[in-house]
């Protein structure tokens, strides 16, 4: 497979490096419990930055480019001899043939950045002087059929699960859907409409894996996302939460699958925890299933109104849903959000996202 | 690794790429003195200046407001407390400024950083740019034999006022200078400053719902004016900026601008020298300490991106990296050396007066809704709270600018997020409590606020208090094992008086204005965290003045016992001015700018 690459300027990367990876302290005061202390990944401020997913663009065709991420690696070579020769190793290229990187002068940086379609997950790693290694300072790992970890990373409006199973994005879905407006009348009128008359262009370019989700705008894969990279610390809050409220709802109806179970069993779970006084809760494990309930109403609330390249707003309906429900009276609407933002997403013809 | 860091001498080192130091960048680099501006932030580019046409900043609102990530620092009472920074604000964990709570334990907040940044504060401010009003720079004479003031019992607004040691008349060109250099539109009509000349670029149309604001001004008699902003509204010359079709949006204040519209000094100030051959900016580059000998300062230590140790030297060395990291590095810098802390701290008022605004206003539902994201941040402002009469009739020190803010919460997450809190550090807490916001009542909440809500602010001197100021932290060290910042701070009993006396107003331009039911006003002392709060308007802590016994700086900004160390960010302040400070601290570097052509 032909990898296509493209020059950042050394300011781009340094802009990262200094600020995230450049200090003396070498205290853990990164690691908020999803790290052992001793990783790098503890030492250093917001890790999941790396590899950078960025936008990317061919300075001509910003819709064509719209497709596609920059996705820079930073190798961070630790210790005082610094190797001759890193190169990367991934599945969206050539697992065989390394991509040479580039030292930045007079720094412990090596770079290079490939273009990368949205939508995809890869694993990859470095060969630092013939020895492949895993990258160190990018905290997302995952293990292969064969047992091998690898290091990966996701670009853009990606659908694909990474960190919840099947039954836990079912129950997900349903308390989520409880936050939201989309389980009210108008509201699922409204996401009928939006999904059944968007253009051929919105489905390829907006959701082009939608078809993976059965939840409404996506924020369920939002929240898959943001604890895979940027949230991964509250990974242990959903595991063991989701982990109690299939047992509690079990519990309370033994023949249905949590994700079938009647809308009302939802919305008393949904008033208990808010109660912090749920029926059947296992304290010892979780001590506050009202403050789970606050995180997934950030989340949740994050995950509708989002920019859309995070995994939710599926196609930017959360927005649709404000342009729609608000106008004057003359029926113009009073949330212009397309004018400002880029094509194919909106019709900026001066920002390009 | 050898360290070949390129040039070490210059005319001048500036520190801060900002309000404070762009301006004497712009103007010495532009006479054909050599310069380097060292930025601890990124450089971060607007569009037009990519190959690509991609920019650094984004309209992504997951950009102000960023993920979760927790204080993890020891002795500190919110240890494991959620924070959510902008990509261009500091790591807390890594640099964290930490402030004195009302029950002596020590908190760590994300207020008070400006942004780190090439182009620093300017990136993220609304843009809004008022000149101090004449009476600000005399705030000790105005209130000479007062008896009228509100709750000053001790008489300490009498004895901690001071005068500017320059005058408005001084400044005033130098305001001018900056308007046009920086680009900035407004219109000048019943401003009660005198100007000489009007280099405003014209405003753009109002949002729709500002005309409420001018029903309320109106009716209550305050004459005003278009509020002026640093986003070019026209072709600028200076800079080189084209003009946009469209450049209203919300993703104004806390959002850099990928087009490049908001004038920050990036744009406006440096890109125009930074073709120059004498003319040198390192960003990622962070000072860690000064040297000297006897009073000259020989050497600028920093690290580079990769963290590594350099010098520079200066003819003149200009600090200027926000008020409380520059008197931190001050102080570090005496720490490190008793000889430079007795030369820079002689009397002990480094770090004393720190100021920052008193600051607060009205909100309130208004009659029909509105699309608050076509605007820029403010659309009208009056000066009539800043007159001597109404001082006088009201018992205030000093005045104050009020003005409406028209893009907070107009994008839907930072309506969600700032519901029941404008606060950073507090930021999303009263929407994640309030459960009840589910299904038809999470609609009923969006169709109540979505549109619906105007506030109107005033930003007022806070009186001066030697008690207020800036430490190094003695335990808590950032990532280059230096001690932080440390806030100790309060507000004055007629601070709070000022403040509930101009809530009160803006509230009443809202009443007047047709507000649905009461709104709700105050002052920023009545918030949950009141010590923390500082609108970002980071002052004082190191005073100009003509009394070497009372000050830290001279007229010039020059400090009294070093020949060449100048401070120009909003540190020099002996009182906070009636308004934002941006525009004033720009306009106080193009003066000492004028002042450093003669000497380097």
């Amino acid at each position: 497979m032909a990898v296509e690459t493209i020059q950042r300027d050394d300011v781009y990367v340094l802009n990262y490096c200094a600020k995230l990876l450049a200090r003396d302290d070498r205290s853990p005061r990164h690691n908020f419990g999803q790290f052992s202390d001793d990783a790098l990944t503890a030492r250093i401020a917001e890790p999941w930055r790396f590899p950078i997913v960025d936008s990317y663009s061919d300075g001509v065709n910003f819709e064509q480019s719209y497709r596609y991420n920059a996705v820079t690696f930073v190798y961070f070579a630790q210790g005082s001899a610094l190797p001759g020769a890193v190169g990367v190793i991934g599945t969206f290229g050539n697992l065989y043939d390394p991509v040479p990187l580039r030292r930045i002068a007079e720094t412990p940086y090596y770079t290079m950045t490939v273009v990368v379609p949205k939508g995809e997950v890869h694993q990859y790693k470095y060969v630092v002087d013939g020895e492949i290694r895993l990258d160190e300072v990018n905290p997302q790992r995952v293990i292969l059929e064969n047992g091998q970890p690898w290091s990966r990373f996701f670009t853009h409006l990606c659908c694909i699960p990474l960190t919840f199973e099947r039954w836990e994005l079912g129950i997900l879905n349903r308390l989520t859907s409880h936050i939201l407006p989309f389980e009210t009348e108008d509201g699922r009128n409204f996401l009928e409409r939006f999904y059944n008359t968007a253009d051929r262009q919105t489905k390829d370019t907006q959701y082009a894996h939608a078809y993976r989700l059965d939840q409404p705008v996506g924020v369920v894969n939002f929240i898959d996302k943001l604890l895979a990279k940027e949230e991964s610390h509250r990974v242990i809050d959903y595991r063991t939460c989701l982990e109690l409220i299939d047992r509690v709802l079990r519990r309370r109806n033994p023949v249905t699958e949590p994700s079938q179970m009647p809308k009302e069993m939802y919305r008393q779970l949904y008033e208990e925890m808010a109660q912090d006084r749920v029926d059947g809760w296992d304290y010892g494990r979780y001590g506050s299933p009202r403050f789970f309930l606050q995180l997934l109403r950030r989340h949740t609330f994050t995950g509708a109104f989002c920019h859309p390249k995070y995994g939710g707003n599926v196609g930017a309906a959360g927005w649709a849903y404000l342009e729609e429900r608000y106008r004057d009276a003359n029926g113009q609407t009073l949330f212009q959000w397309r004018r400002i933002m880029e094509r194919p997403l909106g019709s900026s013809m001066e920002y390009h996202g | 690794m050898s360290n070949d860091q390129g040039r070490r001498q210059f005319d001048a080192v500036i520190i801060g790429s900002g309000a404070g130091g762009a301006p004497i960048a712009h103007t010495l680099a532009r006479a054909g003195k050599t310069v380097v501006v060292l930025e601890k932030g990124p450089l971060l580019k607007p569009q037009y200046q990519d190959d690509r046409r991609l920019s650094d900043f984004k309209r992504d609102e997951l950009f102000a407001t960023g993920p979760e990530k927790r204080i993890q620092l020891d002795n500190v009472a919110n240890r494991g407390a959620s924070f959510y920074s902008s990509h261009i604000e500091p790591d807390l964990n890594d640099e964290p400024h930490i402030y004195r709570e009302r029950d002596g334990s020590d908190r760590v907040t994300i207020e008070g950083y400006t942004a780190q940044v090439v182009g620093g504060g300017t990136q993220l401010y609304g843009g809004v740019s008022l000149r101090f009003t004449p009476l600000d720079f005399r705030l000790q004479s105005f209130n000479e034999g007062r008896r009228d003031l509100g709750k000053d019992p001790k008489g300490d607004v009498q004895r901690e006022a001071r005068d500017w040691p320059i005058n408005y008349e001084e400044i005033e060109p130098y305001y001018g200078k900056a308007e046009e250099l920086v680009g900035i539109n407004g219109t000048r009509a019943n401003q009660s400053k005198p100007f000489s000349a009007d280099k405003y670029q014209p405003p753009l149309a109002p949002n729709p719902i500002s005309r409420f604001v001018e029903l309320g001004m109106d009716a209550l008699g305050m004459p005003r004016y278009r509020t002026p902003l640093a986003v070019i509204t026209q072709d600028h010359p200076p800079s080189g900026r084209k003009a946009s079709a469209d450049p209203k949006t919300a993703f104004v204040n806390r959002y850099g601008d990928p087009l490049g519209l908001k004038s920050n000094t990036w744009v406006s100030l440096l890109t125009p020298i930074s073709g120059l051959p004498n003319f040198e900016l390192r960003a990622n580059c962070v000072v860690t300490h000064l040297e000297h000998s006897g009073s000259r300062i020989t050497k600028v230590h920093c690290r580079n991106a990769a963290g590594l140790s350099q010098t520079v030297e200066g003819k003149v060395v200009i600090v200027a990296c926000s008020a409380i990291e520059s008197v931190r590095l001050l102080k570090l810098s005496g720490q490190l050396n008793g000889g430079f802390e007795r030369r820079i701290n002689p009397n002990d008022l480094l770090g004393k007066y720190f100021l920052t605004h008193c600051f607060g206003g009205a909100e309130a539902f208004m009659p029909g809704r509105y699309d608050k994201s076509m605007t820029l941040d403010s659309d009208w402002a009056t000066d009539f709270c800043a007159s001597e009469q109404y001082l006088k009739a009201n018992g205030l020190w000093a005045g104050a600018a009020i003005y409406n803010n028209t893009s907070d919460q107009a994008l839907p997450i930072s309506l969600a997020r700032t519901h029941g809190s404008q606060d950073l550090d507090n930021i999303w807490r009263a929407f994640v409590d309030d459960t009840s916001l589910t299904g038809d009542r999470l609609v009923q909440f969006l169709d109540g606020n979505f549109g619906t809500r105007l506030s109107v602010s005033f930003m007022a001197n806070q009186v001066p208090l030697k008690t207020n100021r800036i430490e190094l932290h003695p335990t808590v060290k950032d990532k280059w094992g230096r001690p932080v910042a440390y806030i100790i701070k309060e507000w004055h009993s007629h601070d709070m008086h000022l403040m509930d006396t101009l809530a009160n107003q803006c509230a009443e331009i809202l009443r007047r204005a047709g507000a649905q039911g009461e709104p709700d006003y105050g002052g920023v002392h009545q918030a949950e965290n009141a010590f923390a709060r500082i609108a970002n308007h980071i002052l004082g802590g190191a005073r100009f003045g003509r009394d070497r016994n009372d000050s830290v700086l001279d007229a010039n900004c020059r400090a009294w016992d070093f020949d060449n160390l100048y401070v120009t960010d909003g540190a020099f302040m002996p009182t906070s001015g009636g308004a934002n400070p941006t525009l004033t601290i720009q306009a106080n570097a193009f003066r000492v700018a004028d002042l450093l052509l003669g000497s380097v």
